[in-house]
């Protein structure tokens, strides 16, 4: 499969008959191979990498192109980011990276156990991946962050539309019955928080039932819903808010009342598109290990364990720029 | 001395010269089994776990934007600068150790040139009409969208105290 570039070949039965293109008879015919000095199979995926490149390159460009437009960007604690986790998944990618670089390592030195071990090993620090990768989604599905609606409850200020928006969820007919369930709770039945929560709701209900409204009252109805949390490094979570870290979104999920974040809606359309096919490369990465594991790794499934290393290196590539843009940024 | 050459255009590399391409069935040689862990001349356990390290300690870096003893906390540019730094060394090291495209022969650049120079031309492409979009908005657009100072009005209300405490 892999002949030479170019290869000296003598034509010794030229004569024999039946080459009437009138050249080669005579002496050395170069025989020209083309194509680039490597084996098919990485060639191929050199290429793919190389149209990956542009493929994640264009998401990440739309993502800093459309965040260093965009008049206002939620800060990571706004939509609930957590940079410790996010640092700890790329601690994970990276001791993947090492593992399928040893797994190629042995099945070179024909160590197929060791090299079957590493592969193993690698497996299951993708899947933890992907694993604190849906942690981490169903933290912001909890709080009505999706990329769109009728799921997404994300405003993106607090004005008119938010207020009747608000409105319009409050009137809905389950939600009233809801509403009069928990006035009608008796007090020692609820939490202190669920309590204090209750008197906030109603006086909510009031402010933007109420025809007086004004522009701050709107904000404080989205500061009662879902605050934006004002979370320093290494600081408290909750501190200097007013005494409530969480919204009555939290406290009575069956609410959903709309949220504002602003800059929160462009925020989750590019997060979950980037990290989202991030999370589908690394899926198709798990399922080429899963296949790999079938065979025995010695040095003939070398080449093998080698394009599908070069293909994990890439993902973890995108990841290493992913975090930072995604998470400190 | 020939058998030292053939020796050495294998220490560098899988692949250093034209017509010498070694194929899956080269790794199943009697000479190759025994004594050649490390196989193919680079890499090597020891070098592997170094650039790890080198990208652990990059990791940690870039994470101590975030955490309290950053002192350029009012400068986000210097910290996102720091960060981009941070993490073209991660890749650097990552496709070149990892990926072995430090001991790969000229090929390389053919691949990973255009493609990385379409990607950057992607991006700028996209600076006109996506990234200065919000420079001239219509008056109804420039109404609905958020601005800073929709942060600003959600923190003063969050600190505001303007919701009676129900009695306990």
């Amino acid at each position: 499969m892999n002949a030479s570039a170019i290869s000296i070949q003598h034509d010794h039965d030229g004569h024999s008959g039946g080459h009437d293109d009138g050249h080669g008879h005579h002496g050395p015919v170069l025989q020209y191979q083309p194509g680039l000095p490597l084996t098919r199979g990485k060639l191929i995926m050199w290429l793919f990498l190389s149209t990956e490149i542009m493929f994640f390159a264009a998401l990440l460009g739309s993502y800093v192109v459309l965040r260093f437009g965009a008049p206002v960007w939620p800060k990571p604690h706004h939509v609930h980011l957590s940079e410790p986790i996010g640092a700890f998944n790329t601690f994970v990618l990276i001791c993947s990276s090492v593992t399928i670089v040893l797994a190629l390592e042995f099945a070179r030195a024909n160590k197929a156990g060791v090299a079957k071990f590493w592969m193993l090993l690698t497996l299951l620090l993708g899947t933890l991946f992907l694993g604190v990768k849906g942690y981490e989604y169903q933290a912001k599905f909890s709080h009505g962050i999706y990329p769109q609606a009728p799921r997404g409850l994300i405003y993106e200020k607090p004005d008119l539309y938010y207020g009747s928006a608000v409105r319009a969820r409050l009137g809905e007919p389950a939600i009233i019955d809801k509403l009069k369930e928990l006035d009608d709770t008796p007090a020692d039945q609820l939490s202190a928080e669920q309590v204090a929560a209750r008197g906030r709701l109603q006086q909510i209900r009031k402010m933007v039932a109420s025809p007086e409204q004004q522009a701050f009252d709107l904000a404080v109805v989205a500061d009662q819903v879902m605050p934006l949390p004002t979370e320093g490094p290494g600081g408290s979570h909750d501190g200097g808010h007013g005494g409530h870290a969480t919204g009555l979104n939290d406290i009575f999920p069956w609410l959903r009342l709309p949220a504002v974040i602003p800059g929160g809606n462009m925020w989750a359309s590019t997060y979950f598109l980037l990290t989202g096919f991030h999370a589908v490369h690394v899926l198709v990465g798990l399922i080429v290990f899963t296949i790999l594991l079938f065979y025995k790794l010695g040095p003939k499934q070398a080449g093998k364990i080698e394009n599908a290393g070069l293909y994990w290196h890439f993902v973890d590539l995108v990841w290493i720029f992913l975090f930072p843009l995604l998470y400190l940024f | 001395m020939s058998d030292h050459d053939t020796h050495s255009a294998h220490a560098h590399g899988p692949i250093t010269r034209v017509g010498d391409i070694p194929s899956h069935d080269d790794h199943d040689d009697a000479g190759h089994g025994s004594g050649h862990d490390n196989h193919a001349g680079h890499g090597g356990i020891g070098k592997y776990l170094l650039v790890f390290v080198a990208l652990c300690g990059l990791t940690t870096m870039s994470f101590l934007t975030y955490s309290p003893y950053w002192p350029w906390r009012n400068e986000p540019h210097v910290g996102w600068a720091f960060m981009m730094a941070v993490s073209c060394t991660k890749a650097m090291l990552v496709v070149l150790f990892f990926m072995h495209v430090f001991w790969e022969a000229n090929w390389k650049y053919v691949l990973t040139i255009p493609a990385a120079m379409m990607a950057i031309f992607l991006a700028l492409m996209l600076v006109p009409d996506i990234g200065l979009r919000n420079r001239m908005v219509s008056q109804e657009r420039a109404l609905h969208m958020a601005r800073g100072s929709d942060v600003r009005l959600l923190e003063q209300a969050g600190e505001a105290k303007v919701l009676a405490e129900p009695a306990h």
